[in-house]
């Protein structure tokens, strides 16, 4: 067993820590090792020289009342931040919950649009856009201008305005396509 | 003196009974003030920490469980306040180092008397209490526990919340240091 070892075992021993079969191998090298003897003689002395001193007559009775004095005086300032903020804390969730419960009769009162409204807003729009349409079919050079316009748009946004067009479709969305394509030009085989 | 059961101190106290936390106050306070000595390195300090500790056990105490042992818990409370007191007076970075021609005071006693008043003994227990009171602060808290309170590792441990193996081995370096520290005073008692 190296000094090391043995000499924390003696600490181990002196706090009574030390398994027994430790405690053989410890003798053992205790005997043959002078070094760790005085060691543990000067271990063994300085536990024997630690304690602490014996409080003064009178000094537990002081202690005591110089604690009890401090807890009443700890009590009664907890009553007094407690109560007022107590109260206050109740007024506070009163008032959150009337609040809430504002929030919610108001959300509840407000008109929401129903199936009912959406209908009315279709119908008014058909409304609108009725006497264009009428407009429109009654006079052919009109029409022939807004379709022009509707053509050019078109090609506008067509791929062969923009080059890139094709490279951005997917490989489904192409074959999507090809088979529109052939169908349109009867080249797809029958139908 | 109440006779009752600690345990049932322990619920009395949570219930915010007075009486049974002040009859828990008389059985733990000698010990509480040894820790808060041996922590603190002076009388006057640790009277202060003790109060404190037993104030915040008296304010913690509805959160203790009753599973556990109280005085583990209320070791711990007087071992952590006495560590925050410390890093809170910046004692441990302005500790002096140990200085062996310095008159150490005897813990619980105010005034110490001259070295040459001193018998032997009692001068190699104030050179101990010095050395003790040099040692790293966690040394010293498991010294307070292991030796001054005589807890095992086991039950130092629980209260320091590290293992046991660590306690053992606070303790055989603070003893290696101690040996080292007062060797002239150790050798001088050999003759």
């Amino acid at each position: 067993m190296r000094c090391q070892t043995a000499r924390k075992r003696v600490s181990d021993e002196l706090d009574g820590a030390l398994p027994s079969g430790r405690g053989v191998r410890l003798e053992a090298h205790l005997r043959t090792c002078r070094a760790c003897r005085v060691y543990r003689e000067d271990l063994e002395r300085i536990q024997a020289g630690t304690g602490l001193a014996e409080a003064p007559d009178g000094f537990w009775t002081a202690f005591e009342r110089e604690l009890e004095a401090r807890l009443s005086a700890e009590e009664a300032g907890r009553k007094r931040v407690e109560v007022p903020f107590a109260a206050g804390r109740r007024w506070a969730w009163a008032a959150g919950a009337a609040l809430v419960l504002a929030g919610v009769s108001l959300w509840l009162a407000l008109p929401r649009p129903g199936p009912a409204m959406i209908e009315e807003a279709w119908v008014a729009a058909d409304d609108i856009l009725d006497p264009i349409v009428r407009a429109v079919e009654s006079d052919p050079e009109l029409a022939g201008r807004i379709d022009r316009e509707l053509q050019a748009s078109i090609e506008e946004m067509s791929p062969v305005a923009d080059p890139l067009f094709w490279e951005s479709l997917s490989d489904d969305e192409l074959r999507a396509v090809v088979t529109a394509m052939e169908k349109e030009s009867g080249l797809g085989g029958p139908q | 003196m109440d006779e009752r059961p600690e345990a049932s101190l322990v619920a009395d106290a949570r219930r915010g009974g007075r009486e049974a936390f002040a009859e828990l106050v008389r059985r733990h306070e000698r010990r509480v003030c040894g820790i808060a000595l041996r922590l603190a390195g002076n009388a006057a300090d640790a009277d202060d920490l003790a109060q404190e500790v037993f104030l915040t056990a008296w304010k913690a105490v509805g959160s203790f469980r009753s599973g556990s042992s109280f005085y583990t818990w209320l070791y711990r409370i007087a071992v952590n306040t006495s560590l925050s007191f410390l890093k809170r007076k910046g004692r441990e970075r302005n500790r002096a180092p140990f200085d062996e021609n310095r008159n150490a005071a005897v813990p619980g006693s105010d005034a110490a008397p001259g070295p040459e008043d001193r018998s032997a003994l009692n001068e190699l227990t104030a050179r101990i209490d010095e050395a003790i009171a040099a040692l790293p602060a966690h040394f010293r808290a498991s010294f307070a526990l292991v030796v001054d309170q005589g807890l095992s590792h086991a039950d130092a441990a629980r209260v320091l919340g590290c293992s046991e193996n660590t306690v053992s081995w606070r303790m055989h370096k603070a003893r290696k240091l101690l040996q080292a520290r007062i060797k002239p005073f150790l050798e001088e008692a050999r003759r």
